[in-house]
């Protein structure tokens, strides 16, 4: 059950050995994901339930982890429905994210961005 | 937490905000394209993370989409809609009113399978609350099915409050969630014992009515109806009677205590009709693509999958029909024999019903109606003694020390009595937290011991300093008495039997390698079997000593008081069962020398560790306790080294001499006088190893290069030596 994180951790192990030799590959496209850190992300799941939490982390799959993730069954825009159920932090593969949306406010909010690095 | 702290620094402030802004609507922008194409930019195994977000945050994340992490995926995998118990009333899927009997008997069974599978540590919300009738008794019109769904509420509830209350139970046996469902607290349990009596005295006389007379043509059709209602009132009953015993334990009498015997006593007279009344119930419509969960009306396994935690849903595989019964019977007579504890009075024989209590496993349920039923609200033993009362008496039983001897000037002496009142104070809860342990599963018992050794260091220490100042104090007084190592001698006693304990269990529970043996037998055997069996000599002459003071006294006033002859030693089965074990520790460590001499124990290949790492590993607890003093492993090298025998041993001397310390373990259990199961299990290892060490010094298969067997299923700490 740990086979995908652990091919996370082993493909960070190779990473480091990469970043020896080459040491900037950080692209435009490296950037621009960047910019979208912990700031609030609702992604929809092929079996039609959606995620929605803090962008932490990605990879070339597009497998991403969401902090403070929280589920919702349905996909539309009223959630009054269902109450959302408290999922913490989730990693949703790759090839089961079917969209991505990224909440507006925060993308104009551009004091944030790349502070961090 | 690092993705907490994450949160924080965003000046913004997302977190528990995200829901609100949710409803109000907020701006999504779609950048599934941008995200992925620029997702495919990054290196093979590059991750875009934050500075504060490492793999060790990642590796917690729980996996979407994999069944056995993600709850949510179950629900929506499912073709049907699943309706709670509201819902399902209005669409019809449920019935309320007009039960068959059949239905009934067979909610009641589910229900029952659903109990047991809680109590065995699965989660309410998996379980009982899976039947959709407990989520709320007030909407059931059918009187049987309405009483007893309150009924198994409350023996829900008060098994709860009692598993609450006694603490021996960790997250493996036990969950305590409810999910915020009520358990029926809007009722009392005298209303629901009623509801549940007034049912079955309504059955009772449909059984009645539908009973064969003599000589009449017996209708095949009243005939399955008497006994469909004899089935659901045997249900019903064997409901109120087990609740009713719950009842009567959380009573602060001890009376009730019997009276709880008694009545699970009746509950267990009714399990047999109710095991071959199963059939008269309705089955379920066995989904078995996915041979999980029985799916009949009332039932809905999926209904509460949104209320379970994040983290691993523990799949509760609800237990077999047919097994019910079983389980249940197993439990009255647990229950039983949770009743018998109060006609124990000595501490010494309650700890040893509770050690012997634990070693069947027994279940959550009935190790903590056993703590409760010791310490009532945790005050009184049984309710009625103090444990201070109950800990001198153990002293006086033990190594009857003059302080507290009626005949002594201490037991007046204000001094005197302050010391002793505040070291047994000071043991009261150290013995309290000792019982407790033992209320534990078996496998955090020997954590718990190896922690609580550190407490009874600290009693040891106070112990002696307390004899010293008494035994100063009557010098004064009472010249040619001695007050020495009394209270010493005592805590030490049970210092030994934790040490001991914690080492035999780790053979219980499988921690030991092969190559570790020899030196666990060789502490058990030549160091605390010997401190064991010192101590417990000290306090038997201690105790004669005391003795022969009595009877002095006694001579003095009433002359003609004839002297009882050989008075049976209090202590003597102790002292001959000490033996015994240490005998069959050093007949073990011997043949573990012997055998690793011919090379028949596999060791392994020390790399990172040594076998002094995996020695101070083993005995890492007993580095807090000051006597008995560890035996470090340089010293037990030293100690244990055969070059300093002359000639040194070969390991056909080894074997024959393990073979006489089983022998002599045999002797000393056959002059048991009334034998129990124990030295019967010893006597079952005894014997056939005996036999293989005379084969074996006598070059017995001493060429084969096969390794011989352990076999421990006769006896838990000691196996019986196999060679093949």
């Amino acid at each position: 059950m740990y086979t995908k994180k652990c091919l996370l951790y082993e493909a960070e192990i190779s990473q480091r050995s990469l970043h020896q030799s080459e040491v900037s590959s950080s692209s435009q496209a490296r950037q621009k994901l960047e910019g979208l850190l912990n700031k609030n992300m609702r992604i929809r799941m092929t079996d039609g339930r959606t995620l929605v939490g803090l962008f932490l982390c990605t990879d070339r799959d597009c497998n991403v982890i969401l902090g403070s993730a929280q589920e919702f069954l349905k996909s539309t825009d009223t959630f009054s429905q269902s109450e959302p159920r408290v999922l913490g932090l989730a990693m949703i593969p790759g090839h089961h994210v079917v969209s991505i949306e990224v909440e507006a406010d925060s993308l104009d909010d551009t004091q944030g961005f790349g502070a961090n690095h | 937490m690092v993705m907490k702290s994450a949160v924080d620094d965003d000046d913004t402030g997302w977190g528990l905000g995200i829901p609100e802004k949710m409803k109000n609507n907020a701006n999504w922008v779609d950048i599934t394209h941008e995200f992925k194409s620029a997702c495919k930019d990054l290196n093979l195994g590059e991750l875009l993370h934050d500075k504060l977000f490492g793999l060790f945050e990642a590796m917690s994340a729980i996996e979407m989409m994999d069944p056995k992490m993600d709850a949510g995926m179950i629900g929506n995998q499912v073709n049907r809609k699943v309706l709670n118990f509201e819902q399902a009333i209005k669409e019809g899927a449920i019935k309320v009113k007009d039960l068959s009997l059949p239905e009934l008997i067979g909610i009641i069974d589910t229900c029952f399978c659903c109990l047991i599978t809680w109590l065995e540590g699965h989660s309410l919300a998996q379980t009982v609350f899976t039947c959709l009738y407990v989520h709320n008794p007030d909407l059931i019109e059918e009187p049987a099915l309405k009483a007893f769904a309150l009924g198994l509420l409350k023996v829900c509830d008060i098994s709860r409050e009692k598993v609450n209350k006694a603490a021996v139970f960790e997250e493996e046996d036990f969950q305590a969630m409810t999910y915020g469902f009520k358990m029926a607290n809007n009722v009392t349990d005298l209303r629901v014992t009623g509801m549940l009596k007034d049912v079955e005295d309504e059955l009772q006389r449909k059984v009645k009515s539908t009973r064969s007379r003599q000589g009449e043509q017996r209708n095949p059709e009243v005939e399955l109806e008497h006994q469909q209602c004899l089935a659901l009132f045997n249900r019903i009953k064997f409901t109120r009677l087990l609740l009713t015993a719950l009842i009567a334990f959380t009573k602060k009498e001890t009376s009730s205590v019997s009276e709880a015997q008694k009545l699970v006593a009746q509950a267990a007279d009714l399990l047999s009709p109710i095991h071959s009344s199963i059939q008269h119930g309705i089955q379920s419509q066995n989904d078995t693509t996915k041979g999980d969960h029985p799916i009949m009306m009332g039932f809905e396994p999926l209904v509460n999958q949104r209320l379970l935690p994040p983290t691993f849903p523990r799949y509760a595989k609800i237990i077999k029909r047919e097994d019910m019964v079983a389980y249940f019977s197993k439990l009255i007579e647990r229950i039983k024999t949770v009743c018998d504890v109060i006609n124990t009075t000595n501490l010494h024989g309650i700890l040893d019903f509770f050690c012997e209590f634990s070693e069947q496993s027994p279940c959550v349920l009935s190790r903590s109606l056993l703590q409760t039923t010791f310490l009532i609200d945790n005050k009184k033993v049984f309710g009625t003694h103090l444990m201070q009362d109950m800990i001198k008496d153990a002293l006086r039983y033990f190594v009857s020390p003059p302080v507290l001897s009626y005949k002594c000037c201490l037991f007046n002496n204000h001094q005197a009595k302050d010391y002793i009142d505040s070291f047994v104070t000071h043991c009261s809860r150290p013995f309290c937290s000792l019982i407790q342990i033992h209320g534990h599963n078996r496998a955090r018992q020997r954590d718990k011991l190896g922690h609580i050794l550190e407490e009874f260091a600290t009693l040891q220490d106070e112990a002696e300093k307390v004899d010293a100042a008494l035994h100063s104090l009557l010098m004064k007084l009472e010249p040619q008495r001695q007050h020495l190592a009394c209270l010493g001698t005592w805590i030490l006693y049970h210092n030994l039997r934790i040490m001991i304990q914690y080492l035999l269990s780790g053979f219980e529970l499988e921690l030991y390698s092969m190559h570790e043996y020899y030196y666990i037998y060789w502490y058990l055997s030549e160091f605390l079997y010997a401190w064991l069996m010192s101590t417990l000599s000290r306090a038997d002459s201690s105790q004669m000593a005391e003795e022969r003071i009595l009877e002095e006294q006694l001579k003095g006033r009433s002359s003609k008081k004839t002297k009882k002859k050989k008075k049976v030693r209090p202590l003597s089965k102790e002292i001959t069962m000490s033996q015994a074990y240490q005998n069959m520790c050093a007949g073990m460590y011997k043949t573990m020398v012997a055998l690793d001499m011919d090379g028949k124990v596999r060791k392994p290949q020390f790399e990172l560790d040594s076998e002094q790492v995996r020695y101070e590993h083993r005995f890492a607890p007993f580095n807090s306790v000051v006597t008995p003093p560890p035996v470090h492993y340089i010293q037990f090298k030293e100690m244990s080294d055969l070059k300093k025998y002359n000639p040194p041993p070969g390991s056909a001397d080894l074997y024959l001499a393990a073979s006489k310390h089983f022998q002599q373990a045999k002797l000393i259990l056959e002059n048991v006088p009334s034998p129990d199961p124990e030295v019967n299990r010893i006597l079952k290892v005894a014997k056939p190893n005996i036999v293989v060490m005379k084969l074996l010094a006598g070059g017995h298969k001493k060429e084969t290069k096969v390794l011989p067997e352990f076999d421990f299923s006769a006896h838990k700490y000691f196996p019986i030596v196999k060679i093949i």
